[in-house]
């Protein structure tokens, strides 16, 4: 098996501690020990030992969501991710990744993406490249949750920010997933950053995607001149830059902290700030960096029932401590909220909460 | 075992449990067969496969645990119970193969009683999540092992589990009201509705410790406690170990504190240093004392009374909220022993009147014959007539046999010699841990012809002999 030497280092670490099993999201759904950073380091551990099959443990790395808890949890700093995402470049590339996996990359190569749908209609008439400055919605909210699209247009468009926007903006996040740091990752990747490159801001909605363009992006060598802000921290600067006059309706919102923001980008207030102008911040518990994933869509297209149970378990956060309206940061985590809210809750995403209180 | 009645079987516990909650995976069977016990992370790590399970089963209840045990009864099929897989004694591998039955999809938390101060949880939840439970109610479980986050309430229970904050709050045995058990004949029974009383011998304390061997727990009512008011720490260092014993010993005739921990030299200049930063040579010892502020104020008064009459150095609060920040930081890889050593927790029990005898044995036994062992320790939970020694020892890399059997005979025969030396001295043979398969040839030892007692409630119960078979002696 082809993988780096860091990655064998974090498995054998990995391989016989326990100590992240309480936080992850999938783990704590479905109850099995084998959705545990420990048990897939265990597992590849066999193989580089020629004990089992790459076959044999390729279920598991996709049944990882790449949320980072367990590496934010871990107190030596071994980050299970690494691991994960190499290995699936050698199942990809060995042909032996699950069906259900070479069913979605087909579906991408078919379509240009892994739900095989197409963009609503509704999105078309907000396409334009008249300003500099790019909104990038991202593939998940433009196929997913167009309505987000619409009204984050529309919220800074009141604040006087003209945007331009298109339908194909693909950071490369699906193929990273499905298939790690491959030909294919980079290709769509770079034809993306060239594509960024022609505007002077771009304003990322999808932390995911702002993350991948942050993080990603540098370690493979691929530039971004132009300047990426997240949607949070560009919505927070148009408020306190008076360009969008917002009214504090005392409401209690709760933050569904995106893993990606709160972990990956170290930035576990800029949501709350926008929630502190509109109302006041009621948390839940694991908050911040501790933040409990609530969904993951690409995910929730091989593994639907968990996915499901992963929602529910942040609802049962919400209810524990009586937190009626979550605000989520990105579409995945909008969308599974929003399946499975219980009666007398609620689910926002944060231009929905600030254009209710416009 | 044949494909046809193998296939026979694994229908009737897919029809038990759903087929999504029955597995023969390798992933699945893999991952249930390597446990925390050193002697089956090293098989692994030689590339070797511990003893696997025939079928992986989750039941989510009492209902469902009772439906799997009557199958495995008719077809005399070994059932071997996991929790977490966080245990060091080998307790949860299917050494015999059979059904692993899993318990964390029992996970469900039923209620918060904030009147008679309990948790009623399955016996698969993570501890961890109790503790969440209660603490968004306000409360606390004051059970902080380091294993708070990996292993579940019934992996706790089965094997005696203990936190840091014991001597205040007591032991899992300590803190638990009533159980749901399922019996291997698939009965389901519950203990008494109150943990102390007069109504014969005591349900709960029979399976509590029993470590699936007479049946598998499914539910249980965990204490919970307020939070306390103000929590101190004291860092104290002793010049040496008998000083810090007779001190300890009479500051338990006065108050509780709820951390005590005692490091030896040798385990206060490696681990407490390199964790913590005490510099200095000598024994360290935490101590934290919580609770009602005025009462709490009155307790420091004593402890720094006792502990100047016995010479220790009082090192401040500094160390001790360090240690307490850090104390799960000890267990996570890079900071812990780790293959290639080889290394394992010897950890005993005795009265004030033996312990320290005990200490110095098993020191001069280890160091004695197997004088490329380190021997570390800490005292680290503590009672009113006695004390439990945490003794470790560590065996870097190049004394470590490459040969996976040679480094079994050398890691099995250090533990007969520390165990047995403990014995000798009127040690008990674990404190916390438990038996498994690692101490189990040690248990008649310890027990003589009151082993009888348990072999009889083992054969009255599970008279097959399918419930994890080679633990606990039995």
């Amino acid at each position: 098996m082809n993988i780096s030497e860091k990655s064998k280092g974090i498995i054998d670490s990995c391989r016989f501690c326990w100590m992240c099993r309480h936080i992850c999201p999938i783990g704590n759904a479905t109850g099995l020990e084998r959705n545990t950073a420990r048990a897939r380091a265990l597992g590849a551990s066999l193989v580089v030992r020629g004990a089992t099959k790459l076959k044999e443990i390729s279920d598991n790395i996709y049944e990882c969501t790449l949320c980072g808890a367990c590496t934010n949890n871990c107190m030596t700093g071994w980050d299970p991710k690494v691991f994960i995402q190499e290995l699936k470049t050698e199942i990809v590339l060995n042909g032996v990744a699950p069906d259900y996996i070479m069913g979605l990359i087909e579906k991408y190569q078919t379509t240009g993406n892994v739900y095989g749908v197409l963009a609503c209609a509704c999105l078309n008439d907000l396409v334009n490249n008249d300003s500099d400055v790019l909104f990038f919605a991202g593939q998940d909210a433009i196929l997913k949750t167009p309505e987000s699209v619409k009204n984050s247009i529309a919220l800074l468009n009141k604040a006087g920010v003209k945007v331009s926007f298109g339908l194909d903006q693909d950071s490369s996040a699906a193929w990273w997933f499905l298939t790690g740091k491959t030909a294919e990752t980079l290709s769509v990747a770079t034809k993306t950053a060239e594509k960024l490159n022609q505007f002077k801001t771009v304003v990322v909605y999808d932390p995911v995607d702002y993350k991948l363009f942050l993080h990603e992006y540098k370690e493979w060598g691929i530039d971004i001149t132009a300047k990426v802000i997240g949607f949070n921290e560009y919505l927070l600067s148009l408020i306190e830059n008076g360009s969008l006059k917002v009214k504090n309706n005392g409401k209690a919102y709760s933050l569904q902290d995106n893993y990606a923001y709160a972990r990956e980008l170290d930035d576990t207030q800029t949501g709350r700030k926008l929630i502190s102008k509109v109302g006041v911040v009621k948390d839940m518990l694991l908050i911040g960096k501790e933040a409990n994933l609530a969904g993951q869509l690409i995910m929730a297209e091989y593994m639907p029932n968990v996915m499901t149970e992963v929602a529910l378990n942040r609802w049962q956060n919400a209810i524990n401590m009586d937190c009626k309206t979550i605000v989520t940061e990105n579409p995945a985590e909008y969308l599974a909220l929003k399946a499975t809210t219980p009666d007398g809750y609620q689910v926002l995403s944060v231009e929905e909460m600030i254009l209710e209180n416009i | 075992m044949n494909d046809f009645l193998f296939t026979q079987i694994l229908t009737e516990l897919e029809d038990a449990v759903g087929r999504e909650n029955c597995s023969v995976k390798e992933i699945d069977k893999v991952t249930h067969s390597v446990d925390y016990f050193w002697l089956s992370r090293m098989w692994a790590d030689r590339g070797r496969r511990m003893p696997e399970a025939d079928f992986v089963v989750s039941p989510k209840d009492a209902t469902e645990t009772s439906k799997v045990l009557k199958i495995a009864n008719y077809y005399k099929i070994p059932v071997t119970t996991w929790g977490g897989g966080g245990g060091t004694q080998g307790g949860a591998i299917p050494l015999c193969g059979g059904i692993l039955l899993d318990t964390k999809r029992m996970n469900k938390i039923y209620e918060v009683n904030t009147e008679s101060m309990y948790i009623e949880c399955g016996a698969g939840a993570i501890y961890k999540h109790v503790e969440w439970a209660a603490n968004e109610k306000g409360y606390a479980t004051m059970h902080y092992p380091s294993s708070l986050t990996c292993s579940t309430v019934g992996g706790f229970l089965a094997h005696r589990g203990i936190g840091v904050v014991s001597t205040k709050y007591g032991k899992i045995d300590d803190m638990v009201l009533q159980m749901e058990v399922v019996l291997p004949n698939g009965d389901i029974i519950n203990t008494s509705s109150a943990p102390k009383h007069a109504a014969g011998p005591d349900l709960n304390q029979i399976f509590i410790g029993s470590e699936g061997t007479l049946g598998i727990i499914t539910k249980a009512q965990i204490r919970i406690y307020v939070q306390p008011e103000v929590r101190r720490f004291r860092g104290f260092l002793f010049k040496d170990m008998h000083s810090a014993f007779v001190a300890s010993r009479e500051i338990l005739q006065k108050f509780k504190p709820s951390v005590m921990r005692l490091y030896n030299e040798a385990e206060t200049a490696s681990l407490i240093k390199k964790i913590v930063g005490v510099e200095k040579p000598g024994a360290f010892m935490n101590i934290a004392y919580e609770g009602v502020k005025e009462i709490v104020d009155v307790e420091e008064k004593i402890l720094l009374e006792t502990f100047a009459k016995y010479g220790a150095e009082d090192l401040g609060s500094e160390y001790g909220e360090k240690w307490w920040k850090e104390k799960i930081t000890f267990f996570y890889p890079g900071h812990m022993m780790d293959l290639p050593q080889m290394f394992g927790t010897m950890d005993t029990i005795a009265p004030y009147d033996k312990i320290e005898k005990i200490y110095y044995a098993m020191k001069e036994a280890i160091e004695t014959n197997f004088p490329q062992a380190k021997f570390i320790a800490h005292f680290s939970h503590w009672y009113e007539w006695g004390s439990m020694i945490y003794d470790r020892f560590i065996i870097d890399e190049k004394d470590v046999p490459k040969d996976p059997v040679e480094a079994m005979r050398l890691h099995n025969a250090i533990w007969n010699l520390g165990v047995r030396t403990a014995i000798a001295n009127g040690g008990v043979v674990n404190d916390h841990h438990g038996v498994g398969m690692k101490l189990g040839r040690l248990m008649k030892e310890q027990y003589g012809p009151a082993m009888q007692v348990f072999e009889g409630i083992k054969k009255s119960l599970d008279p097959n002999g399918i419930m994890n078979p080679f633990k606990l002696g039995l």
